[in-house]
């Protein structure tokens, strides 16, 4: 097309036509289809040559428009396909959909339910853009554009309005003025320094010399921030007009655009942007016949980080490695081939041609004091809804996480977010109420920088991310400063041995230091803020440096030499996982069962009842189902109890001195174990009239059966502890009388006082506590309840009383009562979905206010409705009464109260032993030691209320650190890497077990046949089932340098053929 | 020698100009593959700027690779979002089962691996581009298979 205009006048002429004809155009027929890049990564193009097909199939293709489009900004669920005129937006759309939308949505003018977007929190479906959450609180001046156009016709972005801001000041302002606007706007750079623009346009204008260039910065080298592509794929025409008038207030006539090498569509559509201007004369000599020239050439770069760096870029340009210079003289003075330049940002430029429509004043209503405007950020990483934001300046990053990005995936818990790329910090959780601003982000340690978000949670190691950015600057630094050279690369080494496990205390400072250090002495921007990842990881984490350095601990199990396995690092008794699951998967069950039994003396009991941590971390969890570890543990203990295995239970010498045990819970029966392995006489001292404390006491049958967990006491026994029932401590022996008959003391005592509820009414009769009505069961005693019952409480001692009281002949209904949603019931998921199963009614968001009696009989339970408020401290929404919404739920003879258990220590002498205020005995948090030398104490008696793993783990310190006491040696924990004690070769998988992201589904006993019995629930895995699942098991023990060897090893000597 | 003119031609499209030179390397790495030696040299020599001048640009940016590379590159993505969510677990199986390091080709030269620190797809996290194929949401699992697709057509 040749329509070269020579006239201004011409020019607007032809764009009011072009607009009057779009006014319209929402009205018509129109299926938008987003295809930037990720769009297209998606399969956008296929759909659009489907939905074409079936536009020319019905004989449509000349009626109905396609509008191909850049980014939308909702990346999570793109390909975007949206149908005018009624604005109906459907998600994730696919090839094979594009049949039914022309039929259904255009010809038929329905609804396809299917493809809308469900709202995660309503389960509903929504027609319109508009009512998504993602994009309530955006404020969407530039990326609204993007669907408004197709990126590829001038037209369309004439139709918005495009050019028009150009015209205005060809025609009706001078340079000057152009500068004043964008000054008062309060525009500052969108690249990262945040220089105010206007200043930085003033300056180059006032530079010596008729030559003069500007420059667009594409080169958004931030990883994880992607705005910029958006910006130049989506609606070029935006930045190219910003530069025109750029060009035009500055002085310059000839522009570069520099873009970074991995962004080929947005070269490409850049370029089909210029050749349009350049055929309607908005480029070139004379433009739109003023005597204003100016010409832009495209840059493409290739692939490097610091060239987005004003210096290093305005070498790349001149053809040379691109390495920064000194600054003054800065760009604005002497820049490329040193001429005075002006570099600015992609969203910088863009922003130009709206604040000249609109006037500084619409610009600097929006956004905060100091920084004026929106901002678009790309919220990435952790995060529900992924995609680019743009949002007033002012809003806080709490907003950003949740309201916009919908949260954490999986119901993680949120740990930091990531802001301003390589040169940014992290931001951890109290702070994300921070405005998000360019002064709030500084105070923070962080930045605004070219405005990426990446979201982090409890699965991120903070420790490897700050070593992630070293990297990465290591990589990217020019090498021209010895301090950044050097300086970077001794900190990255300081931190591998850290993360490696061979880190000092010391190291933590010497970070400090050299980071400081760094920052001062580098040249350019790349240097004085590559520290700053790191330095924010240590102020506001250096706990998790310490858990590093100190305990070879990596809490967020991600540092493999550490690690080696997640389930193996998180195991509290460190079970060796990996082995037995490999071992499962050949076939081998009876040495699967040597290495359960290595590590832990209860492995019956733990394979039905422990919470698996494991599983949580589990790598294959990351993108499917965790392994089923605690099913494959539950596989080999039965098998090894039909099948009569004995566990292999070597003993030392035996030694003179003797321990006595209080308490025979899973504190003590682990303690007691250990140490009758090592020779000494034990005895544990147990109150009840039966062995197992809390594990007999208070886990119903149908979890746990009466006769495994005797069976693994029984094992127990035979290595050598003897167990002395119905003897209270304090009751029937003094605890002093132990102190003087035994050589050392382990109280494992556990807690099993109820708490009060604190509401009225409290004692009437038929209100139980939950501990008792479950001990009451086990024990074995007659039990009275009423048909309907009231269980109040979220955790497993609710649902373990629930589920028993739905047991028992003549109840009829039970309730669970709980403040909050059923998300956060601090309940193990599975005993909640059986409970649910076994139709117990949750009521949920609902507290209990008063207890209802009749002649002091229990009538029912009056309660309130809670809605979720704001966070609290424990990072879950504060759940607040909803005035007005009292009800009562009838319960006819009986509530059973769960809501936490103290210990009593009643038989220690609180002169002598250091008790909390929770009546938990203080310890010595990595000895157990008390604060009486020989006196030690581990489990729920420290701990309070917690799991089984965490008692057999304190059990199993403990009773090293005893023998340490008892042999004269330093009470001194040591910590270790920890590896597997052998390898297995990996098993070769099909195709179709590799694509297996599903878990073994565990058999359950049918709802029909758990009426009115105890009898065990779960069934355990067949073999083909167990052998299934763990073939499913990705290997992490061999990832390691000692693991990727071992294979090697192995395969070569020809071993391990099973 | 053929390949020596392609050098030419696109010395010529950019008139000989010695800022266009990162350009240029590009324009012949997509033409060859890598940048080999003679390239440099004949445009060293065109340019009339030292060889060393060139080198420099070459061995500065990331994108060149001096030696040969594959028929395939793979290219993961190890940018921050793409790394929270486990890229480096991708690099490393595809480290294990071709038995190369980062920039390097196997032997058979099938595949050269190489990282990419952001592509600006993080919706899609992890990520993995082979030619002009956007692989996403890549677990450790997949590699496996991504790959053997390549092989089989390879030897079909």
């Amino acid at each position: 097309m040749n329509m070269r205009f020579s006239d201004i006048g011409e020019f607007e002429s032809l764009c009011g036509e072009i607009r009057e004809s779009k006014k319209n155009e929402s009205n018509e027929l129109c299926l938008i289809v987003s295809s930037g890049t990720c769009g297209q990564a998606k399969g956008s193009l296929a759909v659009i040559d489907a939905l074409r097909e079936s536009l020319k199939k019905h004989n449509l293709d000349k009626k109905v428009n396609t509008r191909i489009t850049g980014c939308h900004g909702f990346c999570q669920v793109e390909p975007i396909v949206i149908v005018n005129p009624e604005n109906i937006f459907y998600q994730s759309v696919k090839p094979e959909d594009a049949e039914e939308i022309v039929s259904e949505a255009i010809i038929n003018k329905k609804v396809i339910n299917r493809l809308l977007y469900v709202d995660p929190k309503t389960g509903k479906n929504i027609k319109y853009e508009k009512d998504i959450p993602f994009y309530q609180k955006q404020v969407r001046t530039h990326l609204a554009s993007n669907v408004l156009i197709d990126p590829n016709k001038i037209e369309d972005y004439i139709g918005i309005g495009g050019y028009s801001a150009f015209c205005k000041t060809l025609k009706t302002m001078k340079p000057e003025e152009i500068i004043y606007e964008v000054k008062k706007s309060g525009l500052r750079g969108r690249g990262g320094a945040g220089f105010p623009a206007g200043i930085k346009w003033e300056f180059c204008r006032k530079a010596k010399g008729d030559v003069k260039y500007i420059v667009c910065n594409a080169d958004e080298g931030d990883p994880g921030a992607y705005m910029n592509r958006s910006l130049l794929e989506g609606n070029p025409h935006s930045v190219l007009e910003g530069m025109l008038i750029g060009a035009y207030a500055i002085g310059s006539s000839e522009g570069f655009i520099y873009v970074r090498h991995e962004y080929p569509l947005a070269v490409k559509n850049v370029k089909i942007a210029i050749t349009q201007m350049e055929d309607y004369g908005l480029l070139g000599k004379g433009i739109l016949g003023t005597d204003f020239n100016f010409d832009i050439d495209v840059i493409t770069g290739a692939g490097a980080f610091v060239c987005g760096e004003e210096t290093a870029l305005i070498a790349s340009i001149e053809g040379k490695k691109g390495e920064p210079r000194q600054r003054p003289p800065f760009p604005a003075q002497k820049g490329i081939w040193r001429k005075p330049t002006n570099i600015n940002n992609v969203e910088t430029w863009a922003n130009v041609p709206l604040i000249i429509n609109n006037g500084a004043e619409w610009f600097s209503e929006i956004g905060t004091e100091g920084s004026k405007g929106t901002k678009i950020f790309s919220l990435v990483g952790k995060i529900n809804n992924t995609g680019l934001v743009e949002v007033p300046m002012g809003i806080t990053l709490r907003e950003m996480v949740y309201d916009i990005g919908g949260g954490i995936p999986q119901s993680k818990k949120f740990k930091a977010v990531q802001t301003g790329g390589p040169s940014g910090g992290c931001i951890p959780e109290e702070f994300l109420d921070t405005p998000v601003d360019y002064e709030s982000l500084k105070a923070l340690g962080s930045i605004m920088g070219s405005g990426g978000m990446v979201v982090m949670d409890e699965d991120t190691c903070m420790v490897d991310t700050a070593k992630y950015f070293l990297e990465f600057l290591q990589e990217e630094s020019c090498g021209k400063c010895l301090t950044c050279r050097e300086g970077i690369e001794r900190l990255l080494e300081i931190l591998t041995g850290i993360i490696e496990g061979t880190g000092k205390e010391e190291d933590i400072e010497l970070l400090k230091e050299l980071g400081e250090l760094v920052k001062d002495t580098s040249m350019c921007g790349l240097g004085q803020t590559a520290p700053n990842p790191l330095l924010s990881t240590i102020r506001y984490f250096k706990d998790e440096y310490e858990q590093h350095i100190k305990y070879k601990n990596c809490p967020a199990a991600v540092c493999k030499e550490i690690i080696s396995s997640p389930c193996q690092h998180t195991c509290p008794i460190d079970t060796e996982v990996p082995v037995y699951i490999s071992l499962i998967a050949r076939g081998r069950f009876k040495e699967a069962f040597d290495i359960i039994w290595k590590d832990n003396p209860l492995p019956s009991v733990c394979a039905r009842v422990c919470h698996h941590p494991c599983e949580f971390k589990c790598q294959s969890g990351k993108f499917g189902d965790p392994i089923s570890i605690r099913g494959l543990k539950r596989f080999v203990t039965d098998y090894a109890l039909r099948e009569g295995f004995k566990p292999s239970c070597k003993t030392e010498k035996p030694k003179k001195e003797k321990v006595a045990v209080i308490g025979s819970g899973p504190a003590g029966l682990t303690a007691s174990y250990y140490l009758a392995r090592k020779g000494y006489t034990v005895t544990i001292f147990e109150s009840l009239p039966v062995v197992g404390g809390a594990l007999y006491a208070y886990i119903p049958d149908y979890r746990l059966p009466k006769k495994i967990l005797n069976k693994d006491i029984e094992n127990i026994r035979n290595a050598g502890v003897e167990i002395k029932t119905n003897v209270t401590v304090g009751k029937d022996i003094l605890f002093d009388e132990l102190r003087d008959k035994y050589d050392a003391i382990f109280i494992a005592t556990g807690a099993h006082k109820s708490l009060k509820l604190g509401i009225p009414n409290e004692d009437a009769a038929g209100v139980l506590h939950a501990m008792d009505f479950l001990k009451d069961i086990n024990l074995g005693k007659e039990v009275k309840i009423g048909k309907r019952v009231g269980v109040i409480g979220g955790g497993n001692a609710a649902v373990d009383a629930a589920r028993a009281a739905n047991r028992i002949k003549g109840c009829e209904k039970v309730f669970i009562i709980y403040r909050r949603t059923i998300n956060e019931m601090p309940a193990i998921k599975e005993e909640v979905n059986a409970a649910i199963e076994e139709k117990i009614e949750m009521q949920l968001l609902t507290a209990p206010v008063k207890i209802l009696t009749k002649n002091r009989k229990i009538t029912g339970v009056e309660c309130i409705k809670m809605k979720l408020g704001e966070m609290d401290e424990s990072g879950r929404k504060r759940p607040i009464p909803i005035k007005g919404s009292e009800f009562v739920v009838e319960i006819d003879s009986l509530i059973v109260v769960a809501i936490g258990e103290q210990p009593d220590v009643s038989f220690l002498d609180r002169n002598k032993f250091e008790i909390s205020k929770h009546n938990t005995i203080v310890v010595n948090h990595e000895t157990f030691v008390t604060s009486v030398a020989g006196v030690f104490a581990g489990g729920d008696v420290v701990k309070g209320p917690n799991t089984v793993i965490e008692a057999m783990s304190s059990g199993k310190i403990a009773a090293e650190m005893i023998d340490k006491y008892l042999q004269g040696k330093p009470l001194v924990r040591e910590y270790k890497i920890i590896r597997p004690s052998m390898y297995v070769e990996p098993v070769e998988l099909t195709e179709e077990e590799v694509m297996e992201a599903e878990r073994q589904a565990m058999p359950y006993l049918s709802v029909s046949k758990r009426v009115n019995n105890f009898d065990e629930v779960e069934l355990g895995f067949t073999e083909e089932a167990a052998i299934r699942e763990a073939r499913r098991c990705v290997r992490c023990d061999l990832e390691t340098e000692d693991g990727k060897k071992q294979f090697k090893e192995e395969v070569e000597s020809g071993k391990d053929k099973t | 020698m053929e390949s020596l003119i392609s050098v030419e031609s696109i010395l010529d499209k950019w008139n000989n100009e010695d800022d266009s030179l990162i350009s240029i390397l590009l324009d012949i790495q997509s033409e060859y593959n890598y940048l080999p030696k003679e390239a440099l040299v004949t445009v060293a020599n065109r340019l009339n700027i030292p060889l060393i001048q060139v080198y420099s640009a070459a061995t500065f940016y990331k994108v060149f690779s001096l030696k040969p590379r594959g028929k395939h590159i793979i290219n993961v993505c190890v940018g921050t979002a793409c790394h929270v969510r486990g890229g480096q677990r991708i690099v490393d199986e595809v480290k294990r089962r071709l038995d190369i390091d980062v920039g390097e080709t196997t032997g058979d030269k099938l595949f050269t691996l190489e990282t990419v620190r952001c592509l600006g797809c993080c919706a899609l996290g992890p990520v993995v581009v082979i030619g002009n194929t956007y692989y996403s949401h890549v677990t450790q699992r997949m590699v496996g298979t991504i790959l053997n697709k390549y092989k089989k057509s390879e030897n079909a």
